[in-house]
This record gives C-alpha cells, sequence and structure tokens, in this order.
C-alpha cells in the first residue's frame, strides 16, 4: 500500500454516455477522514461521478485509485481496468449508500448486512452477526435484525443499507442522494446517522441535494455543473461566500 | 351403462395414470431449467446466439404441439432412415421417450419466455447492489436474482404447470397409453361416454391437487414483497 493518505484519487476523468460527454475532466482527490459532500443540479454529473467511482459504470479515460489500488488508469492511450481478482478486493474497500436503498427484499435485515461478509469476505457466521448487532444497535434498529425490508419504514431501509455499507469495514463511504426518496421527517433521522459516521472521521463523498446537511457535515464542498468541478473549496465558506457566479445562482436558490 | 363398465373405466385409466404422471413430471423436471437455459440464451448480449434461441421460441410456440410430437416421433426414421422400434432407456419405449422430448422443447420454450419475463423485471439496483458488494456474478445470479425471479413466476409457471396436465393427453397420437388414450379405446369398445367422464374427472383432481400445491408454494414466499 502507498500514499493511503489520499483515499480517493480520481484524475482527468472523462465519461461519456453516446454523444453526451457527462464528465468532462474531473479531478477529485479524498484524504482519509475527509467528508466531501457533492452538490449541483441534476444532471450535472454527480451521480455518474459517483457510479464511476465505485465501478458501477466504466470511464472513458482517466485515473482512479481507491484506498491504493489503482481501479484503473491510462496505458497506450487507453483505459485499462484492474482485472477480476484486484476489483473483488477494491470493491470490498468502499461502501456504496443508494438513494433508493436496494436492499435484498428476500433476505431479512441481518442477511442483508451479514450475506457479503460470510460468502464474499469469508467470516465466520458468528464474527458476522456480531458485526451486525453492533451496526444495527449504532443505527438505533437493534429490534429490526429479523425484519424483512418491506416491513421497515423508508428511514429504517435506509439505515440498514448504511449498516450495510459499512459492514465491511471499508476506507471509503459513498453516499448517492441518500434521503432523496425519504420524506423530511425520516431524513432527519438518516442525516443523523450519517454525522455520526463523519464524527468517527469514515472517508466520505456524499452526492447530496441537502445543502444544509452539506454545510454542517462536510470538511470540503464540491459544486459540479455541466460535468465539470465549477468551484469547490470548505463547506461553510463554499456556502456562505461562494465565488463563482453559477454557484452563487445555483445556491440562490435554496 | 352399468356399474362394471363404470369400474372397469375408472380400473384402465388407472393404468394409464402411471404414463400420464410420467410425462407430466418428467416434463417439468427437464423443462423448467431448459427453460431457463433458453431464456438466458434468448438474453444472450451475442446477436446470433440470442437470434438463435429467439428462433426456437418461435419455431416450438408457433406451432401444434401435436405436430412436434408427431416429428420427433417419425422424424429420425423419415429425415435419417433411423430406425427407431428398438431403442429403449429402462421400461420406457421410443413412444414414450419421444413424448419426453416434444414435450420438454415445447414447454421448455414457453417457460424461457416467462422466465425472461422474470428476470428483466428485476430493478438494475439489485445488480448493482450486488456488485459493490463484491458478490461473484454467478453469486449474484444464484442468491439474489433467482429467488426473487422465481417468486414472480411463480403464478405463470403455475397455469402452464396446469395446462402440461391437460396437454398429456396429445401424446395420445404416439399411442402412449397414457389416461386419454385409454379412455378413448374404452369408449368405443363400450360405446359409451362412461370413460371420457371418468377421464375428465381424472384430469381435474390432478389440477386441483396442483392448484392448490401451487398455493401453498405462493403463500411460502409470501413473507416478503
Amino acid at each position: 500500500m502507498n500514499n493511503t493518505d489520499n483515499i480517493l484519487i480520481m484524475e482527468n476523468i472523462h465519461k461519456s454516455f453516446g454523444d453526451l460527454e457527462v464528465l468532462k475532466g474531473i479531478d477529485l482527490t479524498v484524504k482519509r477522514g475527509e467528508v466531501v459532500a457533492v452538490i449541483g443540479p441534476s444532471g450535472g454529473g454527480k451521480s455518474t461521478l459517483l457510479r464511476c467511482a465505485t465501478t458501477l459504470e466504466n470511464i472513458d479515460s482517466g485515473k482512479i485509485v481507491i484506498a491504493g489500488d489503482t481501479l484503473c488508469d491510462m496505458q497506450g492511450g487507453k483505459i485499462k481496468y484492474a482485472t477480476k481478482d484486484q476489483l473483488r478486493h477494491i470493491r470490498s474497500r468502499f461502501g456504496l449508500v443508494f438513494q433508493n436503498f436496494n436492499l435484498f427484499p428476500h433476505f431479512s435485515v441481518r442477511r442483508n448486512i451479514t450475506e457479503s461478509l460470510i460468502h464474499v469476505l469469508g467470516k465466520s457466521k458468528d464474527e458476522a452477526d456480531q458485526i451486525c448487532d453492533d451496526l444495527l444497535a449504532k443505527m438505533d434498529i437493534k429490534d429490526k435484525a429479523d425484519s424483512y425490508p418491506c416491513n421497515l419504514s423508508g428511514g429504517q431501509q435506509q439505515r440498514v443499507s448504511i449498516a450495510r455499507a459499512l459492514a465491511a469495514d471499508p476506507d471509503i463511504i459513498f453516499f448517492d442522494e441518500p434521503t432523496s426518496a425519504l420524506d423530511p421527517e425520516l431524513t432527519k433521522g438518516v442525516l443523523e446517522v450519517i454525522k455520526s459516521i463523519a464524527a468517527e472521521h469514515m472517508t466520505m463523498v456524499i452526492v447530496t441535494h441537502e445543502m444544509m446537511f452539506a454545510r454542517d457535515v462536510a470538511d470540503r464542498i464540491v459544486f459540479m455543473d455541466g460535468g465539470v468541478i465549477v468551484e469547490e473549496g470548505p463547506a461553510f465558506e463554499l456556502v456562505s461566500n461562494p465565488k463563482q457566479q453559477r454557484t452563487k445562482e445555483f445556491l440562490a436558490g435554496y | 351403462m352399468t356399474k362394471e363398465d363404470l369400474l372397469t373405466s375408472i380400473l384402465q385409466i388407472l393404468q394409464g395414470l402411471e404414463y400420464t404422471s410420467g410425462i407430466f413430471f418428467f416434463t417439468l423436471i427437464l423443462s423448467l431449467p431448459l427453460g431457463l437455459a433458453v431464456a438466458r440464451g434468448k438474453m444472450s448480449k451475442n446477436k446470433i446466439v440470442s437470434a438463435i434461441f429467439g428462433v426456437y421460441i418461435s419455431i416450438l410456440r408457433g406451432t401444434p404441439l401435436m405436430l412436434q410430437l408427431l416429428i420427433v416421433y417419425y422424424g429420425p426414421y423419415y429425415l435419417f432412415g433411423i430406425s427407431t422400434g428398438g431403442i429403449k432407456i429402462g421400461p420406457f419405449n421410443f413412444r414414450f421417450i419421444a413424448a419426453i422430448i416434444g414435450f420438454t422443447l415445447n414447454y421448455a420454450a414457453y417457460f424461457a419466455e416467462i422466465f425472461r419475463g422474470g428476470i428483466q423485471s428485476m430493478p438494475k439496483g439489485q445488480y448493482e447492489a450486488a456488485q459493490v458488494l463484491g458478490f461473484s456474478k454467478s453469486q449474484t445470479y444464484f442468491k439474489i436474482i433467482l429467488p426473487q425471479v422465481i417468486k414472480r413466476v411463480l403464478p405463470s409457471v403455475g397455469n402452464e404447470v396446469i395446462t402440461l396436465v391437460k396437454d398429456t393427453s396429445l401424446a395420445q397420437v404416439l399411442s402412449v397409453s397414457e389416461m386419454f388414450f385409454m379412455a378413448s379405446s374404452l369408449a368405443s369398445k363400450q360405446v359409451s361416454i362412461v370413460p371420457f367422464l371418468v377421464v375428465g374427472v381424472f384430469y381435474y383432481f390432478m389440477n386441483a391437487v396442483i392448484a392448490l400445491l401451487m398455493s401453498k408454494i405462493e403463500n411460502s414466499m409470501a413473507y416478503y414483497s
């Protein structure tokens, strides 16, 4: 392992869907323990950036390094991705929380959390259960281990999915608009949970529309629009005193 | 009609039950996995593979099952000059084997379309969640996708299973001594409609049991939605 102070390195990321260039040369580095919020209008490329970082989309060119392991890099002018085995390892180093949870409906809450621990990471059932119980207690849903996702509220489901993302003890967690599918009341509880994780110095990248939350929880905010990073800076400063005209216009809507 | 006629009908048709249930169970056991394989072939990213399976499904669903049975049975001899009279697998002669092959190929085509619908109705997020958690392709398929697909396709599969019970009667064209074959020959021997009524009752009860079983299985999967 080298350079593990930077948990996420994205360099000159380009990504197109057909003729539409969605990411036009993005550079983003996240240090260990840092919380970065990515804000910006819909269609600005935030979610695509997150999907590229989490192997759900392949980039066209650029370089991505996660926790010291190269996910992809340019080789002879072409993008080259890590091998299957390397990918498996890299995927165990990060967690992803989806907007619409994507829990496995046919698994109990416990199995949602422990299944990959046991069958991907090779942990024993006892160890996995212990991790699960600890996380559920932390998420304040200790009594829901044997419930099925369909019997939980949206807020509880999102907490389960956060627990699932934390279970493998990753180096970094990505959140893709974690509260967009929730009503304001449930949103509050989930944001509290994310705050408590941030307080434990988990490295996080959060795509969000919750501006006040971004300001309070993030160390740094990145404002994206039109496939580029328009402006970035310390969270409080960017929200209270944006420099770019486009950022000002966007924030004026909040 | 006499009481004896009725009794003979029941006893004779009961003898056919063995073949009927034989066709039914063998077809089910073979066509379900084959259907799954055909569904995967149809969904293949390779356009040629997908087209081949598409043609298979189209022909098997687009022509009469009775015709398919006849082709499986007579085809080897008329097309390739292969004598099939001596072919035997265990206690089963070629008539029975041909029936199983014909039924299996036909039902696999129907099951394939049902499975394809089920698999394609799965939200992309299930695959994505499995991928970022590090599950391999086969783990994702067998642990995450397939169990949910089974729940989704169960009602449609149940429909086909019930149809299969009734379709077994088509094996009479190959002179397989299943229930319907027995009933037909009895009816002409006795000059009576009784054997037909009796065989109708048999089919109905088989399907009543199957409908009950299917709803039991559906209920056992109702713990999530």
